[in-house]
């Protein structure tokens, strides 16, 4: 941002009409058909705002290919952050902090989540804000330790597995701002267990809205949060002792993948 | 001659489709993340228009056929060759001493990574379809010529259209097409109708988002296989639009190459 206003700006401008895009077909099919199934319009509006928030805030923290890790992984890039004198882990979640281009969808997705709050009479309490928080930060953490999981494959198959969080992330961002309510079991199953997006913003919602009110749900996403993320954790290091056998046969002078 | 100059195209396809599958051979799981969102997004439609009253514009079954028509010919309704992407990482330099024309070229390749779509996920979904409770069948069997002629025209101005935001991200957005190339992907879901379609928006958005170019891509071949709009306007409106645009982006790319510069990647 201080180097180049010009160039700030427009990297704001772009990522917000960018998110604002992802999230309009939701707010359109819910302002036409006056909600979606049994969710009515400011809960798809509430839902909406929370997926908007943990996208913004995934791009806010985990931008510069950590979230896309595959791509650091598969490009043989990983030596940049094994030479600099920190452990890996700090490097991760300290070099994807963008805090100005991002800001655009955590914003879109705060104002969202207080006027929806405010238009359904929420009764907002100091534990509902703990839950907010706990579910917000455990959402976030399903979408990056899942795509950190898959990512792992790019250790061993650099090649093919380089843009395998690609499909991953357009799956999350297309479905993930759909309420799942009317799903079959099969189908359920495919948004929890193939692809997690449920616990993007469906189920931490249904509790915020007081649509089930039981701890169950309250707890869901943060245990489901931390199932995933010590799976990725043990897939990561696997794949990091093979890596430290085999380096990378992509990297050259260049500095780009080969 | 013309058999020399279909070869050149179809060898530079083939590179790209064989490239596609030997450089990523587990392009297969894609297909597997785009089928669970076609069936979700099918059961969410379903869920969305079950409690509706009788909808005038599109029934339940239209907008199943629409769905999983635009999900078989996602690549075809939403073209994209490519280029923003070679001159983000630098290849375009490499493009310009290709012994064939950049938009032969882009669009060559374009077809190439078409194929392996095509057969891989498109023909094994509208096999599936009725597995899946749609029919994949078109409105009236006059509409199948219409909507390939449409499909072509679609193609042709997704075509145009790429090079044009290309060329202006060439002049004014160099250190950001990456940025750029982002929100024409996202704009161009959302008003082409490929997502939701045009015909189901609120406020009437969709009647002039009908007039736009967007919707000349995806919405106007759809609404044609599911005999949702007059064939003949939607065919004159696209006939006009690659008419238009053709022109502008030969114009801004003859007028604005010279100013291209590359780094490689």
């Amino acid at each position: 941002m201080t180097r180049s206003l010009k160039l700030f700006l427009t990297f704001l401008l772009t990522d917000t009409i960018f998110n604002i895009t992802a999230i309009t077909a939701t707010l359109l099919l819910a302002e036409r058909f006056n909600g979606i199934g049994m969710w009515s319009k400011f809960q798809v509006v509430f839902l909406v705002g929370y997926a908007t928030l943990t996208e913004g805030l995934l791009e806010m923290f985990f931008g510069y290919n950590i979230l896309f890790m595959s791509r650091r992984l598969g490009r043989g890039q990983l030596d940049h952050i094994l030479v600099q004198p920190q452990s890996i882990w700090l490097a991760f979640f300290t070099e994807g902090f963008n805090p100005f281009t991002a800001s655009g969808s955590v914003l879109i997705g705060l104002l969202l989540i207080i006027w929806s709050s405010i238009e359904l009479h929420l009764h907002i309490s100091f534990l509902w804000i703990c839950f907010a928080l706990l579910n917000v930060v455990a959402s976030m953490s399903v979408v990056l330790f899942f795509c950190f999981c898959w990512s792992s494959l790019a250790f061993w198959a650099p090649r093919a597995a380089e843009e395998i969080t690609t499909p991953l992330m357009r799956i999350f961002r297309s479905l993930d701002a759909f309420p799942f309510d009317g799903l079959s079991f099969l189908l359920l199953s495919g948004v929890t267990v193939i692809v997690p997006v449920a616990f993007v913003a469906w189920y931490p919602s249904r509790y915020l809205l007081g649509l089930d009110t039981s701890i169950l749900n309250a707890m869901l996403t943060p245990l489901v949060a931390l199932g995933i993320s010590i799976l990725a954790l043990f897939v990561f290091k696997k794949g990091l002792e093979h890596y430290g056998r085999t380096g990378s046969q992509r990297y050259d002078s260049l500095g780009h993948r080969g | 001659m013309f058999f020399s100059l279909v070869r050149k195209y179809w060898k530079t396809a083939e590179l790209e489709a064989t490239g596609h599958m030997g450089d990523d051979p587990m392009f297969f799981i894609q297909y597997i993340f785009r089928f669970l969102r076609v069936v979700v997004l099918l059961s969410l439609w379903r869920t969305i228009l079950e409690n509706q009253p009788h909808n005038a514009e599109m029934s339940l079954a239209a907008v199943l056929t629409y769905t999983l028509i635009a999900e078989i010919f996602n690549e075809q309704l939403n073209p994209q060759t490519g280029l923003a992407w070679d001159l983000l990482r630098g290849r375009t330099a490499t493009a310009f001493l290709q012994p064939i024309g950049l938009v032969e070229q882009f669009s060559s390749k374009m077809l190439g990574r078409w194929l392996a779509s095509l057969a891989l996920f498109s023909a094994p979904l509208l096999l599936l379809a009725p597995l899946l409770g749609v029919s994949a069948a078109p409105a009236n069997l006059i509409n199948l010529p219409l909507f390939v002629l449409s499909l072509v025209l679609c193609v042709s101005i997704g075509v145009a259209l790429d090079f044009i935001i290309t060329a202006l991200g060439v002049i004014y957005f160099e250190q950001t097409i990456y940025a750029v190339e982002r929100v024409h992907t996202a704009l161009t879901l959302l008003l082409s109708g490929a997502l939701i379609p045009l015909t189901l928006m609120p406020w009437g958005l969709g009647e002039i988002l009908g007039w736009l170019p967007f919707a000349s891509t995806a919405s106007a071949p759809l609404r044609i296989y599911t005999g949702t709009g007059d064939p003949g306007l939607l065919l004159v409106i696209q006939f006009c639009w690659a008419l238009v645009l053709w022109p502008i982006s030969h114009w801004l790319w003859e007028s604005n190459r010279e100013k291209l510069v590359s780094f490689g990647g």
